[in-house]
């Protein structure tokens, strides 16, 4: 049923198709590409379809852009889906504990959220990586650092009405640790409306992966999208294209990761107000 | 930006007359004569806040400063042994090098309207030249006492023999003269005349609206009667190099030095009608780009792999490519530029990969399964897009060569307590600065014993006795031709041993507009005091 609606909306369709490509990209980047694809290709600033073993062109060092626009989109995906899955296992523990031991513990897990919620995801990212020293594990880290949030409070939410069930008590009645029972027995129950959060929150890591880039703070031993677009501005008024073409594909894949979101949360919305 | 309301309508009415001006030939501009009066405006890419020239003798505060703090002499295209006189009107050095004599100006006021005198030059080379300035540390480490026998003599003098040749060589850069009645109380560094300058210059300091301008005015009284030409130079604060270019194009300033308009651009800036590039006015402050080298790590200390690396880098693609030409191939420590010091009897290192390889199996470091040698840590500086951009480079032309190099980005501050405090590199490409003589900034970057955290120095661990007691010796050595021998012979252990890799050397790139004149009329223009500048109509 849900699979039914999702598929009749033409934005998630669109949506799905644009995320397909991407993964298909990434996954075939290392096939294609073989070569390290910050190595010297071809004659710097080579304009986009006038040699066709480098169709999109090379920028100033001359680096192939299609071959950065597949890895990129490898940089680009590991990080969106790795800050995305760091953010939601981490604010769902936290976001059970508060709403399973409430409390004290509720207050103070929740005072802390607040903290992390009141300053912007970007500013702490950038905090992070600047202390931390650009590479790609810092960069995830500081992504997840400010998106873990949002994942916290619906948890929250969510378990703070499944543990007033029947099956709860029923759970604590046989004697189950209540730690076995907030993990096997509550979280399961609360996560599908955390997961409704993931793709948004994917869609943002990309871009905040893509504005440390530019800014210089990302891992400059890999490409990304960000760090082309970053390359290209020194060359903005001569060879606009070295900027435009990883900038359209960030758009793309922004678009299209929002879109299915969009269309997941539409379908299931829809099966919930009818059940 | 509420900047200035008059600077608009006054360059829109110069500009009409600069449109006629590109009209002419190009032989009756030249032919125009100066005039006076007009506002010149700038772009300043950096905002320094210590605008002291004899504390920090450095481009950054020279672009501002020199204008209003005068050197004894100045640098010069036609002029005897490369110099014009400033401050002092002749030098003379004693056959011993234990002395120099100077003949000062006479009727030169201070802009206080205070009598400039042979105290201020005492003052000036005993409390800051040799104790507090980054470069006079080095060059007048042995002056002694200054005597001053009457209000316009002063008389260096040195505990050890000093070479004459150095000393003139370095009264451009080093040799600003601070007001005595104005340093002589409390500390020196917190003077507040090191944020609104106070000299004998054809310009007043007016103000700093900071994140805004700086604004000099015409000093009336200057020694030169006939001088400044202009009446004011304003430096528009334009961090961002994109913003220079288009800030030329709008006409909302005249002149953009230090290569703030980046060199992708110029090719099409040059077309602009109205804007000139001018690429002269750098020739001594000359930017060598060069790669450092931890010599504590094993693989380096190896002179083979580090000539590998020599061979692996090709100086072509990086003048030609990272560069766009402005910028010339090295051979050595000393650029090409330099005529009185340059030898090109050195080792070349041409570029062959294949030497490379042969270089590195020989030295005991063959590929791995995976086609790698060993790995290092590459600290580019990020002080220019040049600098970062050649980081990318020679991780690829490492990559060649089986070396895996893992770049590391840094923001200023964290770079160089990275590479000349914590040594935390194994390879860092860093732009040191050679200022006309090799003893005022380059021996020092592969001299050993200097204490750590001293930047741009040799913070790699080198040690070469047969190329510490040359340097020694020829800061010594009074007789030109012999000092020259000396350096000479330095440049070839240096490019022998490698104890660093010089890639290319280049100056920077100015654009103007065709009304200004009088520009890069000498080797440290940019730099200079502008007097002679003027604005066309």
């Amino acid at each position: 049923m849900t699979l039914r609606r999702f598929l009749h909306s033409p934005e998630a369709l669109a949506g799905a198709a644009i995320v397909s490509a991407l993964a298909v990209m990434a996954l075939v980047a290392p096939l294609l590409f073989p070569a390290d694809p910050l190595s010297i290709a071809g004659r710097p600033l080579t304009p986009p379809f006038q040699d066709w073993s480098l169709p999109l062109g090379t920028d100033r060092l001359g680096r192939d852009v299609l071959a950065g626009l597949f890895h990129g989109a490898r940089t680009s995906l590991a990080v969106g889906l790795a800050a995305a899955s760091a953010a939601i296992v981490a604010g769902s523990l936290v976001g059970t504990a508060a709403g399973f031991a409430s409390g004290l513990t509720d207050d103070v897990l929740m005072r802390i959220t607040d903290a992390f919620q009141t300053v912007p995801g970007f500013l702490l990212a950038l905090a992070f990586v600047s202390v931390a020293g650009p590479s790609l594990a810092t960069v995830v880290g500081a992504i997840a650092l400010g998106a873990w949030t949002g994942p916290a409070r619906i948890a929250r939410a969510e378990i703070l009405s499944i543990r007033e069930r029947d099956f709860v008590a029923g759970a604590r009645i046989v004697g189950m640790h209540p730690v076995e029972i907030a993990l096997r027995e509550v979280l399961p129950n609360a996560l599908p409306p955390v997961l409704a959060l993931s793709s948004v929150i994917v869609a943002g890591a990309i871009l905040i992966e893509a504005s440390l880039s530019f800014l210089g703070l990302g891992d400059p031993n890999r490409v990304t999208w960000g760090g082309m677009i970053a390359e290209g501005r020194a060359v903005l008024r001569s060879a606009p294209f070295l900027s435009i073409i990883p900038g359209i594909a960030l758009v793309l894949s922004v678009l299209g990761v929002y879109l299915v979101s969009e269309g997941v949360v539409e379908a299931s919305a829809t099966r919930r107000s009818l059940s | 930006m509420p900047l200035l309301p008059l600077s608009r309508r006054s360059l829109l009415s110069g500009s009409a007359a600069l449109l006629a001006s590109t009209a002419l030939p190009a032989h009756l501009r030249a032919q125009e004569t100066p005039k006076k009066g007009g506002r010149l405006i700038v772009a300043a890419d950096s905002e320094p806040r210590n605008l002291n020239p004899a504390m920090v003798a450095s481009n950054g505060v020279f672009f501002v400063a020199s204008k209003v703090v005068e050197p004894l002499a100045e640098a010069s295209f036609d002029g005897a042994d490369g110099l014009v006189p400033r401050l002092a009107t002749s030098w003379e050095g004693s056959d011993d090098g234990l002395s120099v004599t100077f003949r000062l100006r006479e009727g030169v006021t201070w802009h206080d309207g205070k009598p400039f005198t042979s105290a201020d030059v005492a003052f000036s080379a005993l409390n800051v030249w040799k104790p507090l300035q980054n470069l006079g540390r080095v060059v007048f480490k042995d002056l002694e006492s200054v005597d001053t026998p009457d209000e316009h003599t002063a008389v260096f003098r040195f505990s050890k023999p000093t070479p004459f040749q150095l000393i003139r060589n370095a009264l451009p850069p080093l040799t600003s003269v601070l007001p005595k009645h104005v340093y002589e109380q409390g500390e020196i560094a917190d003077n507040p005349a090191n944020t609104a300058p106070i000299g004998t210059g054809p310009f007043r300091f007016a103000e700093h609206k900071p994140g805004e301008y700086y604004r000099l005015e015409r000093n009336a009284s200057y020694w030169d009667k006939d001088l400044p030409l202009l009446d004011e130079i304003v430096y528009r604060v334009l961090p961002d190099r994109a913003a220079a270019a288009g800030a030329l194009e709008a006409e909302e300033i005249h002149l953009a030095a230090f290569s703030a308009v980046p060199l992708a651009d110029l090719a099409r800036i040059a077309e602009v009608p109205g804007l000139k590039v001018v690429s002269r006015g750098y020739e001594d402050l000359t930017y060598q780009l060069v790669v450092e080298i931890n010599h504590r790590r094993k693989e380096l200390a190896d002179r083979k792999v580090r000539q590998a690396i020599a061979h692996a880098i090709d100086r072509k693609f990086v003048v030609d490519t990272i560069f766009l030409g402005y910028a010339t191939a090295s051979t050595g420590p000393v650029p090409l530029n330099s005529k009185t010091f340059y030898t090109d009897e050195v080792p070349l290192y041409a570029f062959d990969p294949a030497r490379a390889d042969a270089l590195l199996e020989e030295a005991g470091y063959p590929r791995g399964g995976d086609g790698k040698r060993f790995s290092l840590k590459l600290l580019p500086a990020p002080y220019f897009n040049e600098t970062r951009q050649f980081g990318d480079y020679l991780r690829q032309a490492l990559a060649v060569v089986g070396i895996d190099a893992e770049i590391v980005n840094n923001d200023a501050a964290a770079h160089q307590k990275a590479v000349y405090t914590d040594h935390a590199f194994d390879l860092a490409v860093a732009p040191p600065v050679f200022r006309v003589d090799p003893a005022i900034s380059t021996t020092i970057l592969v001299q050993s014993g200097l204490p750590d955290g001293v930047p741009f120095s040799n913070q790699g661990g080198y040690r070469n006795e047969a190329i510490d007691a040359l340097i020694a010796k020829a800061s010594e050595t009074i007789d030109p031709e012999a000092r020259i021998a000396l350096y000479r012979e330095f440049q070839k252990l240096v490019a022998e041993d490698l104890p660093l890799i010089n890639v290319a050397e280049w100056g920077f790139v100015s654009v103007a507009h065709e009304s200004v004149g009088n520009i890069a009329n000498n080797p440290r223009w940019v730099v200079s005091n502008w007097a002679d500048t003027w604005l066309g109509a």
